[in-house]
């Protein structure tokens, strides 16, 4: 398991990207695979500092990486308001326009996607990606795409 | 991210380098949509130095897509690395967008695209 916490920043987001792709491949992941896994968190920690934290800098997150035998699980948690989780939805692909895609980035790239109801101050959202599905890029079960 | 500007002929060429995250891309989105203009030159992104881009690069480029098809400028990307290519597959994008191989194929052909986009 390990943590690293950062300020709000996006050009903090690449040293994110680093660890998370590293950790991917040192768990067994291809290259792309890892990239798209590093990706979806990026886009994670992006909307966060966005909408969460409404572009603000100098606020913090917190990246936990566990590195299960079948999978590896990645919690971001902030410290921003609650995130209203039934109003996150990825974009329709047929709209051509800017935005919308991170989201669908996420739920494409792992295979369970939902926030802790239980995290008591700000969100925690946790992001999980199976071992064995590698190479799986739409998945089914997560709680957060069946809305 | 570095983006410079090269001028051939009729043609802008953005010279892009790195990664296009939610730090760079509003570096990319304001040298962009500066060479989009209407009665300007077709304007093309070199990608082939670009070793990531995230939802808000994407967006950029979407952006400069729907500001080319207002100013009637002939747009296109060339240089497309793997992982860029099959993100933009991902969103549907890589058949809205008019993407050349490499610069020699961008600049034999950019003069063929329609303004409105696609050849």
């Amino acid at each position: 398991m390990m943590r690293i916490t950062i300020s709000s920043e996006p050009r903090l987001l690449n040293i994110l990207r680093a660890v998370v792709k590293f950790r991917a491949q040192e768990a067994g992941l291809s290259k792309p695979d890892a990239e798209h896994v590093a990706l979806a968190i990026d886009e994670a920690a992006a909307n966060v500092i966005r909408h969460t934290y409404g572009g603000r800098h100098d606020a913090l997150m917190a990246l936990e990486i566990r590195n299960l035998p079948d999978r590896l699980e990645f919690l971001l948690e902030d410290w921003g308001p609650k995130v209203r989780e039934d109003l996150i939805r990825p974009r329709p692909l047929d709209e051509l326009r800017p935005g919308g895609l991170g989201t669908f980035f996420i739920y494409t790239f792992m295979d369970e996607c939902s926030y802790d109801p239980d995290f008591k101050e700000g969100n925690r959202l946790k992001l999980v990606k199976f071992l064995s599905r590698k190479g799986a890029w739409c998945n089914e079960g997560s709680s957060a795409k069946s809305g | 991210m570095k983006v410079q500007v090269r001028n051939l002929d009729n043609i802008s060429i953005l010279d892009c380098s790195g990664d296009v995250d939610l730090y760079s891309s509003p570096r990319l989105r304001e040298s962009l949509l500066a060479e989009i203009k209407a009665d300007g030159p077709s304007v093309l992104v070199n990608m082939s130095k670009v070793a990531y881009i995230d939802s808000s690069g994407i967006a950029t480029l979407v952006e400069g897509l729907q500001h080319s098809r207002q100013t009637k400028t002939r747009f296109g990307l060339f240089g497309l690395r793997p992982n860029a290519r099959s993100v933009l597959e991902l969103a549907r994008l890589h058949k809205v967008f008019t993407i050349f191989e490499n610069e020699e194929e961008a600049l034999e052909k950019i003069g063929s695209v329609h303004p409105f986009g696609g050849l």
